[in-house]
């Protein structure tokens, strides 16, 4: 069972490793510490936002192993192993080797204007990508429903759907 | 958040030790419940048992019915073909509640015993109020400086019925 290490480190921390955004990295981490604090704090990945840091307004909203979830609610220490997806990497997920290109949910969200301050954005696109990765909405409706875990208090909400509904129809989905 | 130990059983029997050994720490799973609490300073564990990687996740047939494993997430006990087929009102229920978000890390036991429950719950969709106007506000004789007075002005508008989230929000104990 694993407990704490016997470093000479703090007795709390516990060493874990996690993947992000395709980068494999070692991370001592006291037990306390959640994963949108951890990706904030100590990782400078400052792209997922703190909202209402209780998993009620998605702005937090990461891929764990590919599946969308609300990092202020994750203890990392739990996540030990995890391949974790942040904003930062959903262009890595798209790229192609020499060119600058952005997945296709971000090029959709400019298209479309699917944000005004841009603060719930990096958990609208995380989530639209963890959405579609589910394969469960389809229709407009569906995906409203589908995404009623991410609010924008600016109201870009008909032109997040829009954005979603071209990524899918790209896709054929 | 207080400051807690940590360990991460690996086998249902490393889980029962943890919890025998200190009957006063509690067990994690997504965490959607208790993290929340723990951050509002309303559980305050002295330690955690991580018991997610336990082998409970599966969703199997049973004597005719389902057994739906206690680390089933969610989302894993709504989307199951079987369940949405055989239990539409389960698989209904589970996705009228919460997100997506949430519904993929929570798992069904601890959703189903928590004595707090989802804070987060739908309504049915309704017509927006401008699309659907509601009668003028009868004229009363009252003044207007009465009115004021009284704190209160009267609402023309449709009360929607309270969802439990709003109900939990509003209630206060009584004044004595």
């Amino acid at each position: 069972m694993a407990t704490a290490s016997g470093s000479t480190r703090s007795a709390t921390t516990f060493d874990i490793t996690l993947t992000i955004n395709g980068e494999t990295r070692e991370i001592a981490v006291a037990p306390w510490t959640t994963l949108l604090d951890l990706l904030r704090e100590r990782l400078d990945l400052t792209g997922t936002k703190k909202g209402c840091d209780h998993g009620q307004c998605g702005a937090c909203t990461v891929l764990v192993n590919g599946t969308r979830v609300n990092s202020c609610l994750v203890l990392a220490v739990m996540k030990d192993g995890a391949d974790v997806t942040t904003v930062e990497g959903l262009a890595g997920i798209a790229h192609h080797a020499g060119t600058n290109t952005l997945h296709p949910i971000q090029e959709a969200f400019i298209e479309r204007d699917a944000f005004q301050c841009g603060y719930c954005t990096p958990g609208q696109l995380c989530s639209s990508v963890g959405m579609m990765n589910e394969g469960h909405a389809h229709s407009r409706e569906e995906i409203r429903e589908a995404m009623s875990g991410n609010i924008c208090r600016c109201g870009a909400y008909t032109n997040i759907v829009d954005a979603i509904q071209d990524v899918m129809q790209e896709a054929g989905r | 958040m207080n400051r807690f130990d940590y360990v991460r059983a690996g086998t249902v029997a490393e889980a029962i030790q943890a919890f025998q050994a200190d009957p006063k720490a509690r067990f994690i799973a997504g965490g959607t419940n208790l993290v929340d609490l723990m951050k509002y300073d309303v559980e305050r564990p002295e330690r955690l048992i991580d018991i997610t990687r336990l082998p409970l996740t599966a969703i199997d047939e049973h004597e005719g019915g389902l057994r739906i494993g206690a680390l089933a997430t969610n989302a894993a006990a709504a989307y199951d073909p079987r369940v949405r087929e055989r239990y539409p009102v389960l698989a209904n229920a589970i996705l009228a509640g919460a997100s997506a978000q949430l519904r993929n890390a929570a798992s069904t036991a601890a959703t189903s015993t928590s004595a707090r429950g989802a804070t987060i719950s739908t309504t049915r969709p309704r017509p927006a109020t401008s699309a659907s106007p509601a009668p003028a506000a009868p004229r009363s004789a009252a003044s207007t400086a009465s009115m004021r007075s009284s704190g209160r002005a009267s609402t023309a508008s449709r009360r929607t019925p309270p969802t439990c989230a709003s109900r939990s929000r509003r209630w206060r104990p009584p004044c004595r």
